[in-house]
């Protein structure tokens, strides 16, 4: 919410420019109005079924993605991760990393099509970190990595869970 | 991953039995994606190897195994990685593996092996149990802690989800695992990933056959309508099978998949002394996905460190990109001597004592050059 009221703000500022009636003015706010609306709907935090969670920053284009609280519950403590050199382009479902926990190995894929920008290095040199804080964007938090994403990646966002839908989903 | 009511009280889901009779290095997951089998199925597979060392997934062959005994053995056993984590295992002949692919749903960790432990106490055996590191183990009355006769490893994904592990039957190789599976260069080197937790080991002195028959009948008490399928050598010529137990064995595999480790290695002259002091060399190296990423070369005293900078600079442009895996041999004394170049001149013996430090940290003394058959 507090980043939809962020955005707000040069938004209405725009608006009170096109009283003056500039028609340069008007241009790049009619740019930001759309920026805005498209983020509204992506800066919904999103959930997939493999239990990874994607979140956009205000600015609809960039972001942070992870595994969800319940998947790092479920794996027990991690004693690996390992994670893609960037920058690097995936689709929605691309293996984009590892990590064992308790004689286990499975994947991390990517929730959407974005470009891997970085990666959470903590990640790799304090693996339990994970643990901690996996829905944690933080810098000491458990995130995986950043991302960015084209108009492909906010169309594959209309196919996740939001948090309430992902919340019955692993209560199934 | 969760919990799971008792299986006899559940409806019983269509299930199937392959056994595979001593492939080379099979893995099961290879098997059944031929298959296609459809996900709420659950796919019981046994298999017995020839003699093989297989690493964990996120696995250092260089911490985990003597390579220089394992390419001396004249077991010649196969060196592969597999999929699922955890820590490394010998087979051979006298090793049946189990394999359970199952609904993720349906999936936790001890249920399969308490479905072998149960197929054991049928073929009385005494002491068997699942502990809390989800391998089987014996108590017997003569030992001070526990055997470890099974290892556990799973690989999750979204809809399947894959148990296997070892049982050690009448293995004639126990003593060799031990020196196979303990490597010369652990402690020089600094490994992110998995290591394995050592543990003392015995059979259960039960025949192969014994054991797949009791394995197979826990399991239709479980799940119903057991089909078997039996897989020979034959199926590992299926094209996309070869093509999958090919990537298993392959060096970009087995030594690429690696984690981030780092080797030291230090040298002190017996003797030679430069201004009073010691005459000393180290090397520091980096791989990522197998390959040097850094590497790092030191004399002291320091004047002597001064007076070959621009060799020692050399040495990253050199060999940073190269596998470690490819430098074979007395590879690592021909690299460093010409690379060093000028530095070697005073200092020869001790470059050379370090790459051949290095050669035995990683595992690759060519048994032509050393004599070493």
């Amino acid at each position: 919410m507090a980043s939809i009221a962020r955005k707000l703000r040069p938004v209405a500022s725009r608006f009170a420019t096109r009283s003056s009636a500039s028609a340069a003015s008007w241009r790049p706010s009619s740019f930001g109005l759309r920026a805005f609306s498209a983020s509204r709907a992506a800066q919904v935090k999103k959930y997939t079924k493999d239990h990874e969670w994607v979140e956009l920053s205000a600015d609809g284009k960039t972001g942070h993605i992870g595994i969800s609280e319940y998947a790092a519950h479920a794996l027990g403590d991690v004693v690996y991760v390992e994670l893609p050199t960037v920058p690097i382009e995936v689709a929605a479902g691309d293996s984009i990393g590892a990590v064992e926990s308790v004689k286990s190995a499975s994947d991390i894929n990517s929730p959407i099509s974005c470009t891997i920008t970085a990666v959470n290095e903590l990640l790799e040199e304090a693996p339990g970190t994970i643990n901690k804080g996996p829905e944690d964007d933080s810098s000491a938090g458990g995130w995986v990595a950043k991302v960015e994403v084209a108009e492909v990646g906010i169309k594959d966002l209309e196919g996740l869970m939001d948090a309430e839908e992902y919340k019955e989903f692993v209560e199934e | 991953m969760h919990s799971n009511p008792s299986p006899r009280r559940q409806a019983r889901p269509k299930s199937t039995f392959l056994a595979a009779k001593t492939p080379t290095s099979t893995s099961p997951s290879n098997i059944t994606s031929s298959n296609n089998p459809p996900p709420e199925s659950t796919i019981l597979f046994l298999y017995t190897n020839r003699p093989s060392v297989i690493l964990g997934r996120n696995q250092n062959p260089y911490v985990e195994i003597n390579l220089d005994l394992l390419r001396a053995s004249n077991l010649k056993p196969d060196l592969v990685r597999r999929r699922s984590g955890g820590g490394t295992v010998f087979h051979d002949e006298g090793n049946v593996n189990y394999s359970v692919i199952c609904p993720t749903k349906s999936f936790h960790r001890d249920k399969h092996a308490e479905m072998v432990v149960r197929a054991l106490q049928k073929l009385n055996v005494e002491g068997v149990r699942v502990n809390e590191r989800h391998d089987i183990v014996a108590d017997r009355p003569h030992a001070i802690m526990p055997l470890k006769v099974s290892g556990s490893a799973y690989k999750l994904t979204r809809l399947r989800s894959l148990h296997h592990g070892t049982c050690l039957l009448n293995s004639s190789n126990l003593q060799l695992i031990g020196s196979m599976l303990k490597s010369p260069g652990k402690k020089y080197i600094e490994a992110r990933g998995v290591e394995s937790v050592s543990s003392p080991i015995t059979n259960v002195d039960v025949q192969n056959e014994e054991f797949e028959n009791a394995v197979v009948e826990e399991f239709g008490e479980m799940y119903e309508s057991v089909e078997p399928i039996v897989v020979g050598e034959k199926e590992g010529e299926i094209p996309e099978i070869a093509e999958g137990m090919g990537v298993l064995k392959s060096d970009d595999w087995v030594y690429g998949e690696t984690p981030q480790f780092t080797v030291n290695v230090f040298v002190e002259h017996p003797f030679k002394k430069v201004d009073g002091k010691m005459l000393k060399f180290s090397i520091c190296l980096t791989a990522r996905h197998g390959a040097i990423t850094k590497i790092d070369a030191s004399f002291e005293p320091s004047k002597v460190f001064e007076e070959n900078a621009t060799s020692i600079a050399n040495l990253g442009e050199k060999l940073v990109g190269k596998k470690i895996h490819e430098i074979y041999g007395r590879g690592w004394e021909i690299l460093l001597c010409r690379v060093l170049g000028p530095a070697t001149k005073p200092d020869q013996e001790l470059v050379v004592a370090a790459a051949m430090q290095l050669q035995e940290v990683l595992g690759t003394r060519d048994p032509e050059f050393r004599g070493f058959r």
